[in-house]
């Protein structure tokens, strides 16, 4: 398998009149052909910034990329002009949105738009540009597409407009599709029916996948590896598995137990984690979930956690971890 | 609390139905609702967007007035009191509301302090000292301080603006609360915190709450019954235990195998029920079962009769195809 996308120590900014906010404070991540990766955080937290800068997405300025490493399909996008952004976004690297009211044009028939998308990229006349267009409508599952291409948004429901983002979002076939909380806008039902769909196109195009998601099921659903963030930073990534069954960050542990399960009783109380995430303005000199945390030390405080080696291909930034620290078998499971 | 036969009624909500006038046609949000709610307890509502669990909620505390039908309170005397324009002003001081968006249910121009204390001013409760008394230890029950009472909505987090809803619901010691989806716009971390708060005060103050959500993990936990709702009408009612152990109407079946578990293993092993189609629209509905459009198991009954919601199987449940 071939890596689509490094993320190296990515760091973005935002000036704004009260101050530097940094947002995203030294991020990284790959990602393989394939492969799904799950960005889990909560709101503020940065995924959706990192995500953004992927495909240089977030206005520069306020924004600024102070520092980092993003390689797609081996082009570097730090440096990319704009010119050649316009070339990379769709053909490389596309996004789902959030909100599928608001990413169509509702002045455009849903035809043209998916036609301008694909005659961006391709070279095709204009009836094969359409051909193309039913073919992707199909591939969503929409049903009647050669009489759909013809209606405007308002005509089609929330989970069938995210159906045209995702089919517009498919139309070059880019290697990297990022969805940030597609399903978040949309009722069970059709978020279930929304996830089939994306796990069907990466079986069949092999798209690889980057998933942002607060949603802990939906991650448990579809993800093959995630990465948890707090405070602009990625605090534990792992597979799937290491995650949910053996996670090793405080953070991850308590949003995990924070989640009533079916078979739980009603006298059990839910874990809650006390206090709310730090302000990036003035972000913490030390590791960013101290004053949240249960297990923290005085060396918390002081200075920000390396990464550690939990197992392989699973890392945690936290003091706990570290070999000196005594508890640090005690932090396994606390 | 739900096979507890001796329970007492709190609220009775007779065929209630609230209609909207639209240009279309007429807008059934909610249809002929016939429900009662027991005294301690928690009701859970769910449904997808557009059911009208959020205007059922709101016509049962009196915003809006019902087209159809009766609401009945049982007062704490034991006098039964019919919701309608003359008791509306006593009922509120019973019933009251928590609202979805923490940041868009709290004056922007107001102060803590005054946002908790209009209510107790409008009831004419205490005098001027135990009212400011009466805030600070609101603040307190919640999870605030006193240092909070003279702040503005706008310096507080999402979970915090919760806080000061709740503590805005509690301030005239109402006996039932209506939680419209009071976490569906707040992060996981902070949601098992309010999740917590409402069930210490329920156990404090013996509060009855009617919650409404979307996310059914969480219903599951908080209620002791729950009401599955489709299209304005109820379509399942049972405990919750019941609800997800023996799960009777199609539409519930499908709602439930559509939440994601986190938890990989039993995804992975999980058997999705996958409905096709999306929610009708609740302008002119066709007669018979309103989920019959997108049940798999329809039968031709189904199109021309509407199911009522009868005791089948343990509970209630309104579907042709389950039998007795």
């Amino acid at each position: 398998m071939s890596k689509v996308l490094e993320v190296k120590d990515l760091r973005v900014s935002f000036d704004t009149y009260a101050g530097e906010v940094q947002a995203v404070r030294g991020v990284s991540f790959e990602l393989e052909e394939g492969e799904v990766l799950a960005v889990v955080g909560e709101s503020g937290c940065g995924k959706s910034v990192s995500a953004q800068t992927i495909m240089k997405l977030n206005p520069m300025p306020p924004a600024r990329i102070k520092g980092g490493e993003i390689t797609l399909n081996g082009k570097d996008i730090v440096s990319a002009t704009e010119k050649e952004m316009r070339e990379i976004r769709g053909k490389d690297v596309s996004m789902i949105f959030q909100d599928p009211m608001t990413c169509l044009n509702p002045t455009m028939q849903i035809g043209k738009q998916l036609v301008e998308a694909i005659k961006n990229h391709q070279k095709l006349s204009k009836e094969e540009a359409v051909k193309e267009a039913i073919r992707l409508l199909d591939l969503v599952r929409i049903p009647n597409p050669e009489q759909r291409i013809k209606q405007y948004p308002h005509e089609f429901s929330g989970g069938m407009r995210q159906r045209v983002m995702i089919a517009m979002a498919l139309s070059c076939a880019p290697k990297l599709l990022i969805a940030d909380e597609p399903t978040t806008a949309l009722d069970v039902t059709i978020q279930a029916q929304i996830m089939e769909l994306l796990k069907e196109i990466k079986e069949k195009t092999n798209t690889a996948i980057i998933l942002i998601t607060h949603d802990l099921g939906v991650v448990a659903s579809m993800a093959d590896r995630v990465a948890v963030m707090y405070a602009g930073k990625v605090v534990e990534t792992g597979s799937v598995k290491d995650i949910f069954y053996n996670s090793s960050h405080p953070y991850t542990k308590a949003l995990l137990k924070s989640l009533p399960t079916t078979d739980m009783e009603r006298t059990t109380r839910l874990v809650s984690i006390p206090g709310t995430p730090p302000d990036l303005l003035n972000p913490p000199v030390g590791c960013g979930f101290a004053s949240r945390c249960d297990n923290c030390m005085k060396i918390c405080h002081e200075e920000q956690p390396e990464e550690f080696e939990v197992d392989k291909e699973h890392t945690a930034s936290c003091w706990l971890l570290h070999p000196d620290c005594p508890s640090s078998q005690v932090g396994g499971d606390k | 609390m739900a096979n507890n036969q001796d329970a007492k009624k709190l609220v009775e909500i007779k065929n209630v139905s609230k209609y909207f006038r639209v240009t279309d046609g007429t807008l059934k949000a909610v249809d002929g609702i016939d429900i009662d709610i027991y005294k301690g307890e928690t009701l859970g509502l769910v449904g997808e967007s557009g059911c009208g669990k959020s205007t059922f909620g709101k016509t049962l505390i009196g915003i809006y007035p019902p087209t159809k039908g009766k609401i009945i309170y049982h007062t704490a005397e034991g006098k039964p009191m019919e919701i309608k324009k003359k008791t509306l002003f006593s009922y509120s001081k019973m019933a009251q509301i928590i609202f979805q968006d923490p940041y868009s249910s709290l004056d922007p121009r107001m102060t803590v302090a005054d946002i908790i204390e209009e209510g107790m001013i409008i009831h004419k409760m205490y005098d001027k000292q135990r009212r400011k008394e009466r805030v600070y230890e609101l603040l307190e029950l919640v999870g605030l301080n006193k240092e909070h009472a003279n702040r503005f909505a706008h310096e507080f987090s999402g979970g915090q603006r919760q806080r000061i809803g709740i503590a805005r619901a509690l301030a005239i010691e109402p006996e039932f609360i209506v939680c419209d989806e009071p976490i569906s716009a707040l992060d996981v971390s902070i949601q098992s915190q309010i999740i917590n708060l409402l069930h210490d005060l329920q156990i404090k103050l013996g509060l009855t709450y009617l919650f409404i959500a979307h996310d059914l993990n969480i219903v599951k936990y908080i209620s002791d019954r729950i009401a599955v709702m489709y299209l304005g009408n109820i379509v399942e009612l049972a405990s919750s235990k019941d609800l997800y152990d023996n799960t009777l109407h199609p539409y519930s079946q499908a709602l439930l195998s559509a939440v994601p578990i986190p938890d990989p293993d039993k995804e992975a092993q999980k058997d999705r029920q996958i409905l096709s189609g999306d929610v009708p629209s609740p302008i002119n509905t066709p007669k018979g079962c309103p989920f019959a459009g997108r049940c798999p198991y329809v039968m031709d009954i189904c199109r021309q009769e509407k199911p009522a919601l009868e005791m089948k199987q343990g509970h209630l449940v309104a579907c042709h195809k389950v039998e007795k």
